[in-house]
């Protein structure tokens, strides 16, 4: 479903990401971990392309088609959706039109309802707070939001960015259960963690990113079970 | 207590610096941007209607629709053939003040450099008792509330208007989500530039039409923005208001004095609130 082949990204003369080759089937639960720094979010945002991917610096391939050079927009139309690290919600817009900001795009009203009600069933804290603006919530509930909005998208592939960062371990273990929940309901998922404890226990599958480069790649089970991912990662 | 004429004429002034006020703050949130050339856009909405008018025939409402539109367009070309090719604030604000230059000297060639007049469009007084208000003027503000309640609607209650708020907020999700920001760029560029136009277009009739009539305006919208808070519409609107105000009662007391205490009162509302009465520290 998407692939990267020998992706370079560079700010300046600094390379952030180097040779970097990965791919996801449809279904797929797929996380990238690594330090500060490693790479992991450029990743994303070149995928999702914010970050632009210069000519003959490697290609992005999603669905077939290659995606490299096209706007953030044009590739959210085509169901790529990501959750963007710190959130990033509209912070004076109410809660439901930070919703409505994912579904910028889509025209089917009804579809857009139906993923409305999808949304807020589940994430029902939202539901009692349509009307509050975004900064009024509270953090565990911003970052709900923020995945609520990326599901009005109607992502086939979804991006999460640190989603578990700043969080209770309480509000860590639901938001886990929520993503599950959303994998289960057959979105293929690619999640940037930190945690890696908690990208392991999610995803089926593992990329390590280290200076930008790819350093390990693997099943989660293989991977917990690695000697220098448990001493770099997971402080074993 | 000043007369009601007086008033009324700070009423005028204020829906003048209100809707130019109100451009100005539309494009420095989405384009990050100070457009030192609004002033100008100003004075060439006052021109576009004095032609409309005079060598044209149309309408004043028409004739302020018309003003709006093709300063809009020459925002655009503005924007798409000098803003988008320089990087930098500093510089785009040093590129738009030269424009400055260029447009009071291009209109001084064109329309000369002679005041100008129009005969009052619409003649006849509201006899109130104590004082008269005229018809013009009682347009003047008719039209500026109009406009706002357009653009109240425009970005409260449409798509784009949505868009335009997501956008200033937090541009990288607005476009992560598919809004094509270079786009609404020029949009919003139009949009402020024709308010600007729309604001001269309106007083046109009140006032002499010059090239140098967009610089007293464009520092007072400056000001009611600074004082209402830099990016907030709300502010645009308030600061708008008192400065139209204050620039007439006061000086119809201090008379040569009025712009120092205006500059002082600025100065004292932003060592008591430095964002401003409307500023927060999010927009």
């Amino acid at each position: 479903m998407l692939e990267l082949k020998n992706l370079w990204v560079r700010y300046g003369k600094k390379a952030a990401v180097r040779r970097l080759s990965l791919s996801v089937n449809k279904g797929d639960f797929v996380t990238i971990l690594g330090a500060n720094g490693a790479g992991k979010s450029t990743t994303l945002n070149a995928i999702s392309g914010l970050v632009k991917v210069k000519k003959g610096q490697g290609e992005i391939v999603f669905k077939g088609e290659k995606i490299n050079g096209l706007k953030p927009g044009k590739i959210a139309a085509r169901g790529l959706i990501q959750i963007p690290e710190g959130r990033k919600l509209f912070p004076l817009l109410t809660v439901k039109e930070n919703l409505m900001m994912g579904a910028y795009l889509r025209k089917d009203r009804k579809g857009v309802q139906h993923s409305m009600d999808r949304a807020l069933t589940l994430f029902p804290d939202l539901k009692d707070k349509l009307n509050a603006d975004g900064r009024e919530l509270s953090g565990g509930q911003q970052q709900m939001l923020a995945i609520a909005r990326g599901l009005m998208a109607e992502p086939e592939l979804l991006m999460l960015d640190e989603p578990s960062l700043g969080l209770s371990p309480l509000l860590r273990q639901l938001l886990a259960e929520r993503i599950k929940e959303i994998h289960r309901e057959g979105v293929t998922l690619i999640l940037v963690e930190q945690n890696a404890r908690l990208g392991l226990m999610l995803a089926s599958y593992g990329y390590v990113l280290e200076n930008g480069e790819l350093a390990l790649q693997g099943k989660t089970s293989d991977l917990m079970l690695d000697e220098n991912v448990k001493k770099a990662y997971l402080g074993v | 207590m000043p007369p009601a004429g007086i008033w009324i004429d700070g009423l005028i002034q204020s829906c003048a610096y209100m809707t130019m006020a109100f451009g100005m703050v539309l494009v420095f949130s989405i384009l990050g941007i100070l457009n030192w050339t609004h002033g100008q856009f100003y004075m060439l909405g006052a021109f576009v209607v004095y032609y409309a008018i005079t060598a044209v025939g149309i309408p004043f409402p028409l004739g302020l629709l018309a003003a709006g539109v093709l300063v809009a367009g020459l925002s655009i070309l503005v924007k798409k053939i000098i803003i988008d090719h320089i990087t930098g604030d500093l510089y785009v604000g040093v590129a738009t003040m030269g424009l400055i230059f260029f447009f009071e000297g291009a209109a001084s060639m064109i329309f000369g450099m002679q005041d100008k007049g129009l005969a009052r469009v619409l003649p006849g007084v509201v006899d109130l008792g104590s004082f008269s208000v005229s018809y013009q003027k009682i347009a003047v503000v008719s039209f500026t509330l109009v406009i706002m309640i357009i653009l109240f609607i425009m970005l409260n209650f449409t798509r784009i208007g949505l868009a335009i708020r997501a956008t200033a907020q937090q541009p990288d999700a607005a476009s992560l989500y598919g809004v094509s920001v270079e786009r609404l760029s020029l949009t919003v560029m139009g949009i402020g530039c024709g308010l600007a136009a729309m604001a001269g277009g309106i007083i046109a009739p009140l006032y002499t039409i010059n090239p140098f009539i967009g610089g007293i305006p464009m520092i007072m919208s400056l000001l009611a923005i600074v004082i209402g808070g830099l990016g907030s519409l709300t502010g645009a609107i308030v600061g708008g208001l008192i400065l139209g105000f204050l620039n007439s009662v006061v000086a119809y007391h201090l008379s040569y004095l009025s712009e120092v205490v205006l500059f002082m009162l600025v100065v004292i509302i932003l060592l008591v609130r430095p964002q401003g009465l409307f500023g927060a520290s999010v927009k």
